[in-house]
């Protein structure tokens, strides 16, 4: 067994999700565990920080085993020394700045490895917050706190679970240096929680792709980005919207259901049963929704919804543009070239018909 | 004059029970607050009992319970001397029962959901789990602690039928001021039974006013 990986070999049910893992992540640089919401990232960071406890399986940090299922093994949470930025930072409320880093600093073991407080607040540039309310902060300053609380409890391993998710693009922006600090300065052996590629590109050394409670591809940064045609820019899982609606009719021959969106009726294939009047909602990637100006005809998209362009947003590529349509009061997010939006003057009021190519039920 | 030793007497009582309620409240609510064993529903239906029974049938029960001829009380005269029914310890044992849900209950909600994943936070900076409950824990539940204490204090003012049938009428010995006021009607003592009742509402008013002041005045949360 080698002494610098984390193995990582558990199978979990929960509720209506199950977990099955058997990785060996090597100890050092950063680590990506990439997916869609639901894939199961946050389960695998907590069997790694002993909040969940497999059914079975061996969890195992360099030569020290956290949890066996036979002979049973396990260490407490608080005895492995992961340390945790959590998507909200979670600091604690009765706390200042101030106190909130004390908390950790007294925790520290002394014979531990890590850096001084003076260098951590410095890099972290946190020096101005100290005597602050923790309420007082903003995203991007409680992510700060919260990093360097982490750090300042000297951990053996740093866990990410999307750090940047709470907050908004300037902020991110602003967040993103200091992550790339953390990495560079502190190297610590990382395990970062994404579902953005940009976040992934910049900070990843590796990849670990999840789908469904697995890991579906490991491998270097670059190729396993490439391989699933993820390069920066393209967001598979954000750029998606979720329309509510009601089950109109149950299965009908051609193994189509329809969901009634307000007077607009989408039709998509399922092998699911559900009674009609079942409200449900429907993911559909922006990717997958073309505009027309009028209903065509002789094409193989079945779902052709009368919408109105509500706006136009640009993405994070130059060529595309988001435009958001109004059906029946929801929105619904199409990607195009901005060559489109202006060819067909997709301005704000304008009436469209929205081509669904895909849809499928969100749980 | 109305009889000031039932006040006292009132006031001992209520101020034991909430500290009892308080020691064995805490771990309680702290187990429901994070348990997903399956009988937790059965349980909290359970502590929940006290506000819809008539506390003649719980007082009824513990009667029968604390007699001599019961186990229970047949165990208490012997390691004790004393019998259990008719005796201030009978008396907390019945109020702590009957106060139950007004401790556990504003305790667990306490407990719920932030503080948990704050313990969380706590283990993962190395805290252990005592060290977390105290230090995290415990000073984001201040509200609810305030809350539980008082409201436990003062239902156990409130108290009239448990007591009576678990302790009777016997004077400084059980015989608290919602029984007294009971005993001046019966005998036509109305200036006694104004100036108690009016004492006991003046009281829980109070009690209850600086409840009410404190959760809106105060943070959710202690700050240290």
């Amino acid at each position: 067994m080698s002494g610098s990986e984390l193995i990582l070999s558990a199978t979990l049910r929960l509720d209506s999700f199950a977990l099955d893992l058997d990785e060996r992540i090597p100890l050092d640089g950063v680590t990506a565990v990439f997916g869609p919401s639901g894939s199961g990232k946050t389960s695998l960071l907590n069997v790694v920080a002993g909040f969940l406890r497999p059914h079975a399986g061996q969890v195992a940090f360099a030569e020290q085993t956290w949890f066996r299922a036979t002979p049973g093994i396990w260490t407490p949470p608080h005895q492995r020394g992961v340390g945790v930025v959590f998507q909200d930072a979670q600091l604690f409320p009765h706390l200042t700045v101030q106190g909130n880093l004390n908390y950790a600093q007294k925790r520290a073991p002394a014979d531990a490895p890590g850096h001084a407080y003076d260098d951590i607040l410095s890099a972290m540039e946190l020096n101005a917050l100290l005597n602050r309310d923790v309420h007082a902060l903003s995203g991007g300053e409680r992510q700060r706190v919260a990093i360097s609380r982490t750090l300042l409890s000297r951990p053996r391993l740093l866990l990410l679970d999307e750090p940047l998710s709470a907050l908004d693009n300037a902020r991110k922006g602003e967040l993103l240096p200091f992550l790339e600090t953390l990495k560079s300065d502190f190297a610590l052996p990382t395990l970062y929680v994404s579902h953005d590629v940009d976040e992934v590109s910049r900070i990843a050394d590796r990849v670990m792709v999840m789908e469904d409670g697995r890991v579906i591809a490991t491998g270097r940064t670059d190729d396993v980005l490439s391989r699933f045609g993820l390069e920066a820019g393209r967001n598979p899982y954000e750029e998606a919207s979720l329309l509510t609606g009601k089950v109109a009719k149950p299965h009908d021959q051609d193994g189509l259901i329809a969901v009634q969106i307000g007077a607009a009726e989408i039709w998509l294939a399922a092998d699911l049963h559900t009674a009609p009047g079942t409200e449900v909602r429907l993911k559909i990637p922006a990717r997958d929704v073309s505009i027309a100006l009028a209903r065509p005809t002789e094409i193989s998209i079945q779902n052709m919804i009368p919408a109105k362009v509500r706006a136009t947003e640009p993405t994070k590529r130059q060529a595309f543009q988001s435009v958001l349509l109004d059906i029946e009061g929801q929105t619904l997010r199409a990607t195009v070239t901005r060559k489109a939006v202006q060819d067909l003057q997709l301005a704000s009021g304008r009436s469209v018909f929205a081509l669904i190519k895909s849809a499928t039920f969100h749980h | 004059m109305p009889d000031l030793s039932s006040l006292w007497l009132t006031a001992r009582l209520a101020f034991v029970t909430t500290l009892v309620l308080l020691l064995i409240g805490t771990p309680l609510a702290w187990w429901l607050a994070q348990t997903r064993s399956r009988m937790k529903p059965a349980i909290e239906a359970i502590i929940a009992l006290p506000l819809v029974l008539p506390p003649t049938v719980l007082g009824f029960y513990l009667l029968i319970a604390m007699s001599p001829n019961a186990p229970f009380g047949g165990f208490w005269l012997q390691a004790t001397g004393d019998t259990l029914s008719f005796s201030f310890t009978g008396l907390v044992i019945g109020s702590v029962i009957y106060s139950f849900p007004f401790m556990i209950q504003p305790l667990q909600s306490a407990f719920e959901g932030p503080v948990q994943q704050a313990m969380r936070t706590a283990a993962s900076l190395r805290a252990s789990r005592l060290d977390a409950f105290f230090t995290v824990a415990v000073p984001m539940s201040v509200r609810g602690f305030v809350t539980a204490t008082v409201l436990s204090f003062a239902h156990t003012l409130g108290e009239f039928g448990v007591v009576l049938m678990v302790g009777g009428n016997i004077p400084d010995r059980t015989r608290v001021a919602s029984i007294e006021i009971y005993e001046n009607v019966e005998t036509l003592n109305y200036a006694s039974a104004h100036a108690l009742s009016l004492i006991l509402l003046m009281i829980s008013f109070v009690t209850l006013f600086c409840v009410f002041l404190f959760n809106r005045r105060f943070p959710a949360h202690v700050r240290l």
